[in-house]
């Protein structure tokens, strides 16, 4: 997970890598993304089966499409994570199933678990950020937070979320782009 | 802050936009700095929402998997790049002085290509080819209508897909750009469905149907224009709701009809999952 605008460069060089055939660069992007994407795509199609071929095919279009990504239309975890929803949307669509319900339940709001290897400082920056983005989503009332989650971590369209929670579309909306908002400006202030 | 500016962001970043919308924002975002700030900004939030989940690790095999595929693409390659090569034409002159027959037997063949290209261009005039279309079917209690929407050429599943998904939601969104006569007084059920004979993939949308009972659900079935076979395209995902705008996609093991032959949509209210429809039809029309 790219925490700073250095690790963002190295992103965009990895890609570029990638697209000239690096098999280097292709392994050590896939060991930066593989746990967030892997925990996205789960959360996206509900079970581990799938969300490995979710990963697996996603990682292959980034292979394919390294050559066409343009950093000044995203950064490269943003592009890969469109990639994966659109590919999770995919293949729901195949399986003619609807996306699994949220919300999330609660105790996957424990402390994470980082992978051996990660180093340390990472790791940290990592947890706190996590910390503060939990202590975000805390303070949203049910419905807003259920929008802002389903928005995250599903592949439903806005208004297929209005529809999942019986709220108006516009609300949803409101709701989802202040709880980003509110994101946002907590990540810009320094650690507590 | 300009509320339509952050709107617009967030949008992007969350992947809602159309790809026409999609690519008038990437457009903008290297003229407005503050933009393309907000874009940023928000891909940090959207990075650190993500990395606010339990970062799972998938299995030590996928990596295998990957890179297995990443070897058949490759070779995949190689073997249309050799394939490229050995088409090239020698341009060697030859060295052997050339018999007279030979110049015979290419005016022999001229003559056959010219008669060839003719009748070629005489059977395209009588048989123009056929444009690929989205064949559109409105959907009422009472009645069956059609229309054709001229389709993108593109090959890839995929792709038109995305496109037929663009289309599908501008229709939604606007009604009066639909061309299929008028839906019949609200209350009364209604619906159409947009579809891509060449993808077999759709879009049912539902304008109006009452709400079932847990025990029952919608059935949306697929009539083939040619063989009349009758194909099950899936359940409504309707749970509650009386409208909405759903993809389908057809068994691919199914022989699909040609582009001009139109394909008709019914929806039944069954009590148990079923691959014949046994209900009630509630939309469209079993016949063609």
């Amino acid at each position: 997970m790219p925490s700073s605008e250095s690790e963002v460069r190295e992103e965009i060089a990895l890609l570029a890598a990638i697209a000239g055939g690096g098999r280097e660069a292709f392994r050590e992007l896939y060991g930066r993304y593989s746990a967030p994407l892997f925990s996205l795509a789960l959360r996206f199609v509900g079970d581990t089966g799938t969300a490995e071929e979710v990963l697996q095919d996603a990682c292959l279009k980034i292979w394919r499409h390294a050559g066409s990504y343009d950093p000044a239309k995203s950064r490269p975890f943003t592009w890969a994570v469109t990639i994966l929803r659109r590919t999770a949307i995919d293949q729901l669509r195949r399986q003619q199933r609807t996306p699994p319900a949220l919300p999330i339940p609660a105790d996957d709001f424990a402390p994470a678990e980082f992978a051996s290897g990660e180093n340390t400082r990472r790791a940290t920056e990592t947890h706190e950020t996590a910390a503060r983005v939990r202590s975000v989503l805390a303070t949203l009332a049910s419905p807003q937070r259920d929008a802002l989650e389903l928005a995250l971590f599903s592949t439903l369209t806005h208004a297929e979320i209005a529809a999942r929670l019986a709220q108006p579309l516009g609300s949803v909306k409101t709701w989802i782009r202040r709880g980003l908002s509110d994101l946002r400006q907590t990540l810009s202030l320094p650690p507590p | 802050m300009n509320e339509s500016l952050e709107e617009l962001a967030v949008l992007y970043v969350l992947d809602q936009l159309t790809p026409p919308e999609r690519t008038a924002v990437e457009a903008r975002l290297t003229d407005e700095p503050a933009l393309a700030a907000l874009v940023r900004d928000y891909e940090s939030a959207l990075a650190a929402g993500i990395g606010s989940l339990p970062p799972l690790q998938p299995s030590a095999s996928v990596l295998g998997r990957i890179e297995s595929g990443i070897d058949e693409l490759e070779s995949a390659g190689n073997l249309r790049r050799a394939q490229v090569g050995r088409s090239k034409p020698a341009s060697l002159p030859s060295p052997v002085p050339r018999p007279l027959w030979v110049d015979w037997a290419r005016w022999g063949i001229a003559a056959v290509i010219t008669v060839s290209l003719a009748i070629l261009a005489f059977q395209s005039l009588r048989n123009p080819r056929i444009q690929p279309v989205y064949v559109m079917v409105g959907l009422d209690a009472n009645r069956t209508t059609f229309a054709e929407l001229p389709s993108p050429e593109a090959k890839d599943p995929d792709t038109r897909f995305i496109q037929l998904a663009s289309t599908a939601e501008n229709l939604w969104r606007n009604p009066s750009a639909r061309p299929l006569p008028a839906a019949p007084a609200s209350g009364d059920n209604r619906g159409y469905a947009l579809f891509d004979p060449a993808s077999q993939q759709g879009f049912i949308a539902i304008e109006q149907l009452p709400a079932l009972p847990g025990s029952q659900q919608y059935h949306l079935w697929v009539v083939d224009g040619k063989s009349g076979r009758i194909r099950d395209a899936g359940v409504l995902p309707l749970a509650g709701l009386n409208r909405g705008l759903y993809s389908f996609a057809l068994d691919p093991a199914g022989t699909p009809a040609p582009d001009h032959v139109r394909p008709n949509f019914f929806i039944t209210v069954e009590d148990t999952s079923t691959t014949q429809p046994r209900g009630k039809v509630v939309l469209g029309k079993e016949s063609i």
